[in-house]
C-alpha cells in the first residue's frame, strides 16, 4: 500500500527544501530538536529574514546549516558563540540562535562559552549532549561517561565528564536546563522562554545517538531501544538530592539549573553608550 | 561627531594611536582584540574612541574569539577589524582562513615583534612576511597585506586598507612593526570633508531580488569586485559556512564547485593587482643597485642610500607598501636594471628577500641584509654590508 | 479522526514514529522506500485520534499529520 505523502509545512515555509532529506542518521535526536525549533519560532511569530541561526561543526551545527532559509552562519569548530556575539553587538535587533554539540561548546568551544556566559551575551544556545563525537566517528567526548570504550578510549574513559548547565550557571547565564529530546514539552517550553530571556540561555538535550554512542558505547543502535534507554535513565534534578552517588551514576538529569535575570551585553554597551556622550575626546 | 573624535589638526601621536584613528575615519565601528604588546595601546584608544560613536569595542578572551567576532560584526554590516602581533596571528588562522573563503570585509593588524614564539614581546621584528600571506592553511587563494613606514602613513595607509577590504571582499592585513606602532612622530589630520571622500562604503544591496539571491552567485565572474555583500537580517539568507561551497553557499564535496571556488578566491586578487600597487622609489634613474625594503627597516634603507650617495654611490632605494600580492612586476623591472638588489628587513632567515630572489627570475644578484629583531638596523650597518659586498665584488 | 502522510523520500526508517504512536496506528514493515530504508504502515489508521506525536517525534519530518472534521469511514 503507497501512502500519500505532504511536505511537512514547517519544511515548507522554514527550510530551503533542495536541502531535504537533511543529512541526519536515521533515528537522530537532533532532527527532533529542529521540529521543536521551527514550531517555537513559527508560535512566537519571528520573522525567519530577522533570526539568524549560528552554528559551529558537528552533526547539531551540520543540520540547519543552509537549510534553514534565513542567515546561516557557520563557523569553524568551536567559533559559534565568538561569531555570535560579534554578530549580537552589531546587530541586537537580531535574534541569534546557536546550536552546538557538546564537543564544539564544552572542548575546543570551552573558552568562548565560559566568557559568553560572563558576558550573557542575548543569545539561545542549544547544545545537543549526545555524549561522544558523532560526525567525526564516535571518539571520546567533555561529556562522555567515565568507563566508556570509545574510538579514543578504547580501554575505557579515564576523564570525569562535564556538567555543561553546573558550568553555565557558574559562568554567569542567566538560564541553563537540560531536557531529553524525548521531553517535547520540556523542550519546547525551555526553547520559548530561552529565546524571550535577555541574556545567554544554556539550553542542553540529551540526544541519543544510534550510529556511535548508542551502537558501540551502549550498544544499542536501535533508535527505539535508545529512546526506552533514554527513559530509564532520565533523573529530575529536584530528585538528585536525596539519591547516592552510586544511583545517580551515569544518570541523565533534567531539570532547570539557573533562571534569573540581569542586564545583557547589549544592554551594558547602550548604558556605556550614554554615559560616554557628551564626554570630550 | 566623527569630527569631534578624530580632530583635524596636528597630533603628535604614536602609530598605535594613529592606526587607531585611521580605522575610526575610514569607519570601522567594531574591534575586537586580545591585550598583546606592541598593539594594546591601538585597542586601548579604540576602546576609548568607539564609544564615544556607538561603536563596539570588545576584549575577547582571546584572538581566536576576536577573529571570529569580527567576522561575526562583519556579517551583521558594520566595518570590523582585529588586531594583534604574531603570536596573536598565529591564533587567528583558522578564522582568517574562514573569512578568505567567505569574501568577509575585514581589517587585520598584526604589529610585528620579535619572534619566533613569543620572542620579545616590546621589540622590533619583521618575521611574519610569509605567515600574512601562507598562514592558513589549504591554499587556493591570494591575500592583500598592505605595510606602513611611518605613523602619517599608518593613518593615510589603514584608511586604504579598509576601502580595499570592502572592494575585495577581504581581510586585509596591515602588517605593522613594534618600532612605527611604537614611534611618537606629527600626524597631520585633515578636516573631516576632505577624508570623507576617500572612504569606500560597503554595497549591502544585491542587484538580484532576495529569493534570487545566492551568497556565491559571483562566483561564476571570478574576477568580480565590488561584489555586494548584504548583511545579516537584510533578508537575504546568507549562506557562509566553513566547507567548500556551490553558488549558494551549501557545503559541497565535488571537485567542480572545489575548483570554481578557488579560482574565484586567486582570480580575485590576480586580476586586479593593477589596483594594488603601491610602492615608493627613489634614486633609481642612473642606479647600478638597489635597497629593497618595508615597515620600519625601510628607514634605515632610505638614510642609508642617501649618505651612499652623498659619497657618489649609484645606489637607489625601493620600498614596498603592498606586501601581498607581491610587486613581482615592479621588482622584476628592477632587477633588470640593477646588478644587486640588497633586501633590508628584520629578520635572519630571509623572507622578502627570498620573495624578491623568486621575482627577480635570476636577473640579479640579491643581497640579504638580515638581522633578527629586537633592534631594527642601523643606517651604519646596512652601509657596511653593502661596501663590503662592493668590495668584494669589484 | 485523522489523515497521516508518510514522505517517503524524507523517512529514514528509525520506528519512533511506530513507538511512540499511543494508539498503535503504524506497523513495521519490509517494504523498503528508494534509499533501502523499511516504511512504516498505517494498520490502523481508524484508531488515530490526530493527536500528532509521530509528527513531533519524527526527527525527518516525514509525518503529516491532519485532523478530519466530518467523519468518514476509513478503507482498510
Amino acid at each position: 500500500m503507497v501512502t500519500e505523502t505532504k511536505i511537512h509545512p514547517l519544511v515548507e515555509k522554514y527550510f530551503r527544501i533542495d536541502r531535504m532529506p537533511h543529512l541526519a542518521c536515521p533515528g537522530c535526536g537532533i532532527g527532533i530538536v529542529m521540529n521543536y525549533t521551527l514550531k517555537v519560532i513559527d508560535e512566537l511569530g519571528i520573522d525567519p529574514q530577522k533570526f539568524t541561526w549560528v552554528t559551529g561543526v558537528g552533526c547539531s551545527s551540520r543540520l540547519p546549516y543552509a537549510t534553514w532559509l534565513g542567515d546561516c552562519i557557520d563557523a569553524t569548530h568551536g567559533r559559534a558563540l565568538a561569531t555570535a556575539t560579534g554578530l549580537k553587538l552589531a546587530r541586537p535587533d537580531l535574534t541569534v540562535m546557536v546550536y552546538t554539540g557538546d564537543g564544539d561548546c564544552l572542548s575546543i568551544g570551552g573558552n568562548h562559552f565560559i566568557h559568553a556566559c560572563r558576558r550573557n551575551v542575548p543569545v539561545t544556545v542549544v547544545m545537543f549532549n549526545n555524549m561522544i563525537y558523532g560526525m567525526t566517528g564516535g571518539q571520546v567526548a567533555p561529556t562522555t561517561p567515565v568507563g566508556a570504550e570509545t574510538q579514543t578510549t578504547p580501554y575505557g574513559d579515564i576523564e570525569e565528564p562535564f556538567d555543561g548547565c553546573k558550568l553555565a550557571t557558574a559562568a554567569g547565564a542567566v538560564y541553563a536546563c537540560r531536557w531529553t529530546v524525548f521531553q517535547p514539552k520540556r523542550v519546547m517550553s525551555s526553547l520559548k522562554k530561552g529565546l524571550q530571556k535577555n541574556g545567554l540561555s544554556y539550553i542542553e538535550i540529551f540526544t541519543p545517538c544510534p550510529t556511535q554512542f548508542g551502537r558501540y558505547i551502549l550498544k544499542i543502535g536501535d533508535p527505539v531501544k535508545l529512546a526506552i534507554w533514554t527513559k530509564e535513565q532520565t533523573v529530575d534534578l529536584k530528585k538528585t538530592e536525596t539519591m547516592t552517588e552510586e544511583e545517580l551514576k551515569d544518570k541523565i538529569i533534567v531539570g532547570e539549573y539557573v533562571d534569573i535575570e540581569k542586564p545583557s551585553l547589549v544592554d551594558r554597551y547602550a548604558e556605556l553608550f550614554e554615559k560616554v556622550k557628551g564626554v570630550s575626546a | 561627531m566623527i569630527s569631534d573624535v578624530i580632530k583635524e589638526g596636528v597630533h603628535f601621536v604614536e602609530g598605535d594611536e594613529a592606526l587607531a584613528m585611521g580605522c575610526i575615519a575610514a569607519g570601522c565601528r567594531f574591534c575586537s582584540f586580545y591585550p598583546i604588546t606592541p598593539f594594546s595601546e591601538c585597542a586601548e584608544a579604540m576602546a576609548t574612541m568607539l564609544p564615544k560613536l556607538g561603536g563596539i569595542a570588545i576584549q575577547m578572551e582571546d584572538e581566536i574569539g576576536s577573529i571570529h567576532a569580527a567576522n561575526g560584526a562583519s556579517i551583521a554590516g558594520l566595518k570590523a577589524m582585529t588586531g594583534t602581533s604574531g603570536p596573536g596571528c598565529s591564533v587567528h588562522q583558522d578564522g582568517y582562513g574562514w573569512a578568505i573563503k567567505n569574501e568577509i570585509p575585514l581589517v587585520i593588524v598584526d604589529v610585528q615583534r620579535a619572534g619566533p614564539c613569543n620572542g620579545v614581546a616590546t621589540l622590533v621584528g619583521q618575521g611574519d612576511f610569509y605567515q600574512a600571506k601562507y598562514g592558513t592553511h589549504g591554499g587556493n587563494y591570494e591575500i592583500i597585506a598592505l605595510s606602513p613606514s611611518t605613523v602619517q602613513e599608518t593613518f593615510d595607509l589603514v584608511i586604504e586598507a579598509f576601502n580595499l577590504a570592502e572592494i575585495f571582499r577581504l581581510p586585509v592585513i596591515f602588517l605593522m612593526d613594534e618600532v612605527i606602532a611604537h614611534t611618537r612622530e606629527k600626524l597631520i589630520v585633515p578636516p573631516w570633508k576632505e577624508i570623507e571622500p576617500r572612504i569606500v562604503d560597503r554595497i549591502r544591496k544585491p542587484d538580484v531580488s532576495p529569493q534570487d539571491y545566492k551568497s556565491f552567485g559571483h562566483i561564476a565572474t571570478p574576477e568580480a569586485i565590488s561584489v555586494p555583500f548584504p548583511a545579516a537580517g537584510d533578508g537575504y539568507g546568507l549562506c557562509l559556512s566553513p566547507y567548500t561551497h556551490n553558488e549558494k553557499g551549501y557545503p559541497s564535496t565535488a571537485f567542480r564547485e572545489q575548483d570554481r571556488m578557488a579560482r574565484r578566491l586567486i582570480q580575485k586578487v590576480r586580476a586586479n593587482t593593477d589596483k594594488l600597487e603601491k610602492f615608493e622609489s627613489a634614486y633609481l634613474d642612473d642606479a647600478k643597485s638597489a635597497v629593497v625594503s618595508y615597515g620600519c627597516s625601510a628607514r634605515s634603507s632610505l638614510t642609508a642610500v642617501k649618505r651612499l650617495r652623498e659619497e657618489g654611490v649609484k645606489i637607489g632605494f625601493f620600498r614596498l607598501i603592498t606586501i601581498w600580492p607581491f610587486l613581482d612586476k615592479q621588482i622584476y623591472e628592477l632587477a633588470e636594471a640593477m646588478d644587486t638588489l640588497y633586501v633590508v628587513e628584520c629578520n635572519l632567515d630571509g623572507q622578502l628577500s627570498r620573495e624578491v630572489q623568486r621575482a627577480s627570475l635570476g636577473k640579479t644578484e640579491v643581497i640579504h641584509i638580515g638581522k633578527a629583531g629586537v633592534e631594527m638596523h642601523t643606517p651604519e650597518e646596512v652601509i657596511e654590508v653593502i661596501k663590503k659586498h662592493t668590495a668584494v665584488t669589484k | 479522526m485523522a489523515r497521516i502522510y508518510v514522505n517517503e523520500d524524507y523517512c529514514k526508517g528509525c520506528n519512533l514514529c511506530i513507538h511512540f504512536c499511543p494508539k498503535n496506528v503504524f506497523e513495521t514493515s519490509t517494504r523498503l522506500n528508494k534509499r533501502g530504508f523499511p516504511m512504516p504502515t498505517i494498520v490502523h489508521i481508524e484508531d488515530c485520534n490526530a493527536c500528532g506525536v509521530c509528527e513531533l517525534f519524527c526527527p525527518d519530518f516525514a509525518i503529516v499529520v491532519e485532523k478530519e472534521e466530518k467523519e468518514e469511514v476509513a478503507k482498510k
